[in-house]
């Protein structure tokens, strides 16, 4: 059974060695010529201005895990829905428990106020 | 002036140790044909020549033929800047600027008259041609050139380029400005800004 | 001919030097030390109402004995009417005027135009530097009759000056927007902001 993925491997092998040969060859061949202003930031053709570390607002890292959360819950319920059949009523009621666990924390999430954007 | 002559390691630096025969021109031609057939252009339109930029890469005139679709708005990404309008002299740093920040290859080409010579606008806002400020490989003249004119040109830079070899260093070296911040002797600025046809009848103070 | 020419006359008397009218246009000279005043009047008193301050700009005549003109076109946009006052400043003296900035706020940059191209300068004004030409150009006031075409520098003189004009290290911290976020700069940003006249250096607590 395992011989079936070999051409996986193969794939991914050729993958690594592609990638690995582009950026070898670029680096092996290609010409460097930096100046100073060359390697500024690009800013319309003024000198740059302010550091290009700005703060910005944590919401987009409540939206990120939110979404991992509940993309991670959608990959559960793939394989379920699947067996759907064969796992009957047993398989059901887990999924329901499990749904349901998540759905107090989509609950609470709610009221707490994450799914507001402003 | 304020020539930058790093060592290049690379292809360029192969080649032109190994004495041109068949092959080099082999590889020159295969990098020049790409280079020529893909220029990326960095539009760096001002004025009204623009606009005959703008058309010329429209549906009629077409330069996706020339693989000049792609216009980069980054220089990071571009090859060739495409200087089409007049340009202020408050406006020089700035396309000194970009044409420091692009990588080599890199080509210029000095659109219509007033980015070739500073056009009817022979005043104190003006620069008389961006050649006093960076480097220029074609210059298309017109007021504003017709597409066809700037197909023409960029036909002439796509010769210049095939023109080009890797064994020669000196055409892909990084120029930049010289202690005074000029990119040429200033008795050529000057030579290259002298009024010439009508602006030399003018009547008003010079 | 524009009746507020004529209440003008009335209110101020000798202040209005002379009422013309020009292609449909009416035209109120008036002496130029009582500009903010007459303005005031005309902005404020509800039967004029000149809201809308159109353009400031400056004339100087081919004939130099002529003075400089400045002028401010006023329009009533609640009754469509529009006006022109000129003020005549002569060459002799100091060119000075009072800023009508209090008055419109859009006098801002219209005055530092006219400062720009003609070197008259806008008493009271919140920023008077140059707008259309680079804030260190030296070669003078180019709108000048007395000022070459070409400029006054040479061409390379003109290229070396243009391409060293340095335009950020002139801008206030305000204009920037970045009065906030100020000890999270660079250090030479922040040495290069600091040496500008206009710019306030927020202290260690971080409020400006």
């Amino acid at each position: 059974m395992l011989r079936e993925y070999i051409p996986l491997l193969m794939l991914m092998g050729f993958v690594v060695v592609n990638g690995a040969a582009f950026v070898l060859l670029s680096l092996l061949l290609s010409n460097r010529r930096p100046t100073t202003v060359k390697g500024t930031p690009y800013e319309s053709g003024m000198p740059p201005l302010g550091s290009a570390r700005e703060r910005f607002s944590v919401k987009f890292y409540l939206i990120a895990m939110m979404f991992i959360v509940f993309d991670l819950e959608a990959v559960f319920m793939i394989p379920w829905a699947q067996a759907f059949r064969r796992l009957g009523l047993f398989g059901l009621v887990e999924m329901g428990v499990f749904i349901l666990i998540l759905a107090v924390g989509y609950v609470y999430m709610w009221k707490r106020g994450a799914l507001e954007w402003e | 002036m304020g020539v930058i002559a790093t060592p290049e390691p690379g292809a360029g630096a192969i080649v032109s140790q190994v004495s041109p025969n068949w092959l080099t021109t082999r590889v020159d031609f295969l990098v020049n044909w790409a280079r020529s057939n893909s220029l990326w252009p960095m539009p760096f339109g001002t004025a009204c020549c623009a606009i005959e930029f703008m058309a010329a890469a429209a549906s009629r005139y077409d330069i996706a033929r020339f693989g000049m679709e792609r216009m980069s708005f980054s220089p990071r990404q571009a090859d060739v800047l495409l200087c089409a309008g007049r340009l202020p002299f408050k406006l020089a740093p700035v396309i000194r600027r970009i044409y420091d920040q692009m990588p080599q290859p890199k080509w210029v080409i000095s659109m219509g008259a007033c980015a070739s010579s500073g056009g009817i606008f022979d005043n104190y806002a003006m620069v008389q041609g961006i050649d006093t400020v960076v480097p220029v490989d074609v210059y298309v003249p017109g007021c504003p050139p017709r597409p066809e004119g700037l197909l023409y040109g960029i036909l002439l830079l796509q010769k210049k380029i095939r023109g080009e070899t890797l064994a020669d260093p000196s055409i892909r070296m990084e120029r930049s400005l010289d202690e005074h911040g000029l990119c040429m002797a200033p008795e050529r600025i000057d030579e290259l800004s002298e009024p010439f046809g009508n602006s030399l009848h003018q009547t008003r103070s010079a | 001919m524009n009746p507020s020419a004529g209440a003008l006359q009335r209110q101020f008397g000798a202040a209005v030097r002379r009422v013309t009218e020009s292609c449909g246009d009416t035209i109120v000279t008036i002496a130029p030390e009582r500009i903010r005043e007459i303005l005031a009047w005309l902005k404020n008193t509800p039967e004029h109402a000149y809201n809308y301050l159109v353009d400031v700009t400056a004339v100087e005549y081919r004939d130099a004995e002529r003075p400089l003109e400045v002028v401010y076109e006023l329009f009533a946009l609640g009754r469509k009417v529009g006006l022109r006052v000129k003020a005549q400043l002569p060459k002799d003296a100091p060119l000075e005027v009072d800023s009508v900035v209090p008055l419109w706020a859009g006098a801002d940059w219209l005055e530092r135009e006219v400062y720009d191209m003609f070197g008259i300068t806008f008493r009271g004004h919140p920023d008077l530097r140059r707008i259309l030409m680079w804030e260190t150009y030296a070669e003078g006031y180019p709108l000048r009759k007395d000022f070459p075409l070409r400029g006054r520098f040479s061409r390379s003189e003109q290229v070396r000056q243009a391409l060293n004009a340095n335009p950020e290290a002139h801008y206030s911290l305000e204009e920037l927007g970045i009065a906030e976020a100020y000890h999270e700069l660079p250090p030479d940003m922040r040495e290069r902001l600091a040496r500008g006249e206009r710019g306030r250096i927020p202290d260690a607590t971080g409020g400006p």
